[in-house]
């Protein structure tokens, strides 16, 4: 492989206990050049052992604790994820820390809300926009930090999907299930830049091996179903038909009526241990259901070489995920009763 | 999204694409330019909700007022065109409604069902009517209740579907996506009253373009597409006739012939022998929550043999004025009939004057059937009214297994079925239109015979039988005259400009940049409601003005600098002493 780096190295994956970050490391797992190490905030230190990455329990928002890793590793896979403060926190540490140690590469898992209201077609030099709350300014401020750090190479993935996505997949499948999406006319017009979890691995692991060091990639299917079509095709692949179609009335009623309570529902059930409330559907979801940005991936198709997978191949895998953690929670529910 | 009455001192536009008339097809057409690098100018007549005064911009004179309905009925001069009422009836041409029939004159498009089914499905999208799916075989994965259980047939299939859009209203619906499309301007309030070619008779140089504030600008394009319905194509080709006083593109006097409906009507009685569960004339919902709805077709093979038009028939409720049916709600719409939509309630009417005994039994219908009636209120309510997709029409169950029999059959071409221009003058100096709708033996036969051969297939197949008075065929054909809203061929396509109006790409023969998208176009009617071709052949024409785009020659080199197409990022026009409108 050209600019191929030698191996084995040691990757350090940040917010390994996350969803993306468990599929990095198991990705890495099962590549003889890795040497990977699971890192989190709530993960038990625990040294390698036979098929079992390395891990540290790591902060990675102090940047301190992150001086003493980074000496020790090659490349970096950020995968940190969190509140809007943790993701600034986490930006400055790391990219302050490399600086101060071995100088790895870091993979920054970044995301297409930094290109925030805008619409069309956009690729990886087109303007950024802070201007969709909190998440997409730490964000922002996160890629900021990345971008001055000359190792970088930063992806920007849309939404991920896939078996174990608890966004873009499970949450989905609740609403589909429960009839509170589905077409949902004007209101999911929007492209859903949909990327499958697999393809994100793909791209972290190319990021690592290939000399893209500098460089920004958009991550997406290359032509993306809009959010109708993906809650349509899924909503079929999980039974869940016929796919309603809801109205503008029904959707401000969830919005405006039914997310404040549910909000707060959540936040009480997670004091108290409730853990299967329903979701709120938020405004700025709607707006992000609406909204016609398009991402422009032929860079990383290539540069990075990237075999996108099929969208039916996707959607059927994840609903066949979704349907078997349903029996599984079911039968669970059967053996309490 | 601009309005013509807000423009200021500004006269001229100019476009690439100007399309006349933002109804399904031209902002089918507007939409599927909007990314092409082309400038598009979509003109339409009115605002963006009904206005007495434009819509009477329709108004004109039928021959015979019982054959057809008065022009300002069934059509919308408003943002979204008659895309704001209709009834969302959707299913594909089929293949032999392209043929030269023999047995059926003035038929034959030069294009065949292939030309049309790579943009099928895309109409369908925009449509909103689900898959591109239009047999219950491969439509629904779970298996359906028969329609008529124990009918076989070797002439009629029960397996053909029609499928509903939400009925989307294309102005409603798209209105986003054209704002934010950069290339693509809506002007409001932009009637255009006539089309100047150049010296040479082969181009149109420009349109003139009036609203009712006494204001007109004049737009110059490279291409022009009329895109403003069937009667109002042929309107505006009569009116133009400044260079030539047979109008445009009608040199051998085919614009406005060839006018076409559907040939529709109920009739008889279907009784089936055993319990109503064997018969299922409802809806049947697919996966992606479209309402689909079988009908019995006829074969190809049997028009062929009997030398007739298309046809279809659906299992119907009883008719409504006759409060025989002792059916509570469809009582309930006779009474309401007054606060019904022209467009809806015509055929409640009928001709024969009502009694005051007659009214009186409905009113019994409706007391004595009052909790079937609040049933079916409740459902009305809740699956139409409140419903983004609605449940598209009066499904009543009998209580006995009896129904009438709909149907809707292709009307064949006749050149003496016309619209003309009349003496009269709307607000605006353009002439009004006469309709003179006309139907043939022909049209009779197709149904008569059809008629008499369903009846032997249902007796043959021994589930029932249907009664119908073969006198009175023609009677019911045309007792609401013809099927309204449906206004079809006269700008038919054909290769001969003799017998035709545009060629196979829509073209106007003989004018090298002005085209047709719309039903005017067909030169046969299927027994297919018209919608969904109509878009399907506004992509296929935005298709072939891409192509055309690509590999245009410049005639004008300065010409083609100007108003060519441009690479994606450049500036659109400029729009700055236009204000938008919101």
């Amino acid at each position: 492989m050209s600019g191929a780096i030698r191996a084995p190295r040691r990757v350090l994956v940040l917010g390994a206990d996350g969803f993306i970050g468990r599929r990095v490391l198991e990705a890495l797992g099962g590549c003889d050049w890795a040497h990977p190490i699971a890192a989190g905030r709530r993960i038990a230190a625990q040294p390698a052992a036979d098929g079992e990455a390395e891990r540290i329990r790591l902060d990675a928002t102090d940047e301190q604790a992150l001086v003493k890793v980074l000496r020790n590793v090659d490349a970096v896979v950020n995968c940190v994820a969190g509140k809007a403060q943790t993701i600034i926190d986490n930006g400055h540490a790391l990219f302050a820390a490399a600086e101060n140690s071995g100088r790895p590469r870091i993979v920054h898992l970044s995301t297409m809300s930094v290109y925030g209201s805008a619409t069309g077609v956009v690729d990886e030099t087109s303007r950024l926009h802070g201007d969709l709350g909190a998440y997409c300014v730490a964000k922002l401020t996160a890629e900021y930090n990345a971008l001055h750090y000359r190792r970088s190479v930063i992806l920007r993935p849309g939404c991920v999907y896939g078996p174990g996505s608890p966004q873009w997949s499970g949450r989905i499948a609740g609403w589909l299930r429960a009839g509170r999406i589905g077409d949902l006319g004007i209101a999911g017009d929007g492209w859903s830049n949909l990327v499958h979890v697999d393809d994100v691995v793909q791209a972290v692991l190319r990021s690592l091996t290939r000399e893209v060091e500098g460089e920004i990639f958009n991550l997406a299917q290359p032509s993306p179903p809009t959010w109708n079509e993906y809650f349509l095709r899924y909503g079929k692949a999980l039974g869940c038909v016929p796919v309603q179609r809801i109205s503008a009335r029904k959707l401000k009623l969830e919005t405006r009526l039914l997310a404040p309570p549910l909000k707060v529902a959540e936040r009480l059930g997670r004091r108290f241990g409730l853990h299967d409330l329903p979701d709120a559907i938020p405004s700025s979801l709607l707006g992000l259901f609406r909204q016609e940005i398009r991402l422009d991936v032929r860079k990383a198709s290539e540069r990075l070489g990237m075999r996108w997978t099929p969208l039916k191949q996707g959607i059927e895998q994840t609903a066949a995920w979704y349907r078997t953690g349903e029996r599984e929670a079911r039968a669970i529910e059967g053996r309490i009763a | 999204m601009l309005d013509s009455t807000e423009l200021g001192d500004r006269r001229d536009l100019s476009a690439d694409v100007c399309i006349v008339g933002a109804g399904a097809a031209g902002i089918s057409m507007a939409l599927a330019l909007a990314d092409s690098g082309l400038e598009v100018l979509l003109l339409e007549s009115g605002g963006l909700d009904t206005e007495a005064d434009t819509q009477a911009l329709y108004a004109g004179s039928v021959a015979d007022p019982r054959m057809h309905s008065p022009p300002d009925r069934y059509r919308q001069r408003r943002f979204g065109g008659s895309t704001t009422i209709w009834g969302g009836r959707c299913m594909p041409f089929d293949a032999i409604d392209f043929e030269a029939r023999d047995y059926l004159p003035h038929s034959g498009w030069p294009i065949g069902l292939d030309a049309l089914l790579p943009y099928y499905p895309e109409a369908n999208k925009l449509v909103e009517a689900g898959e591109y799916a239009y047999q219950a075989g491969n439509a629904f994965t779970r298996k359906l209740a028969p329609m008529m259980r124990g009918f076989t047939s070797e002439d009629f299939s029960a397996d053909t579907l029609e499928r509903f859009s939400c009925p989307t209203d294309f102005g409603r619906r798209y209105a986003h996506k054209l704002r934010a499309a950069q290339r693509v301007r809506v002007l409001l309030h932009a009637n255009v009253t006539e089309l100047h070619l150049g010296e040479s008779g082969h181009m149109v140089e420009a349109a003139t373009v009036r609203n009712l504030a006494g204001q007109h600008l004049r737009v110059s394009a490279r291409w022009f597409v009329l895109a403003s319905g069937g009667l109002e194509v042929a309107r505006l080709l009569l009116a133009s006739r400044s260079q030539d006083p047979r109008g445009i593109g009608n040199a051998h006097d085919v614009v406005g012939r060839y006018y076409m409906c559907h040939i529709a009507g109920t009739i008889g009685t279907l009784s089936f022998d055993g319990p109503d569960a064997q018969v299922w004339h409802g809806y049947d919902v697919a996966d992606d929550g479209t309402y689909c709805r079988r009908r019995l077709a006829l074969k190809a093979d049997a028009q062929r043999r009997l030398g007739i038009g298309n046809f279809i028939a659906r299992l119907h409720h009883p008719r409504i004025t006759d409060p025989a049916h002792r059916t509570g709600i469809l009582s309930l719409l006779f009474l309401a009939r007054a606060f019904i939509p022209y467009e809806y309630g015509k055929r409640l009417h009928g001709e024969e004057g009502a009694s005051f005994g007659t009214w009186m039994q409905h009113c019994r219908n409706v007391l004595m059937d009052a909790f079937g009636t609040a049933g079916f209120l409740w459902h009305w309510l809740r699956d139409r009214t409140l419903a983004e997709r609605k449940f598209p029409s009066i499904i009543v169950h009998p209580r006995v297994p009896r129904y009438s029999l709909d149907f809707h059959a292709e009307q064949e071409p006749n050149p003496e079925s016309r619209v003309t221009l009349g003496e009269e003058v709307d607000a605006l100096g353009m002439p009004r239109l006469v309709v003179d709708w006309r139907y043939t033996h022909g049209d009779v036969e197709t149904v008569r015979r059809s008629l008499l051969l369903l009846a032997r297939d249902i007796q043959h197949s021994g589930i029932g039988r249907f009664d119908y008075d073969p006198n009175s065929v023609e009677f019911e054909m045309t007792r609401y005259g013809a099927y309204g809203g449906h206004h079809i061929g006269t700008t038919r396509m054909g290769t001969d400009p003799r017998s035709s109006v545009v060629d196979a790409d829509c073209r106007v023969h003989g004018v090298d940049n002005l085209y047709i998208a719309s039903a005017a176009v067909f030169p046969t009617s299927s027994q297919a409601n018209p919608t969904l071709t109509v878009v399907a052949l506004a992509l296929r024409l935005a298709n072939h003005l891409k192509t055309q785009a690509r590999r245009v020659v410049p005639l004008f080199p300065n010409e083609v600098q100007r108003s060519g197409p441009r690479p994606q990022g450049e500036s659109p026009a400029p729009a700055d002493t236009m204000r938008a409108v919101s």
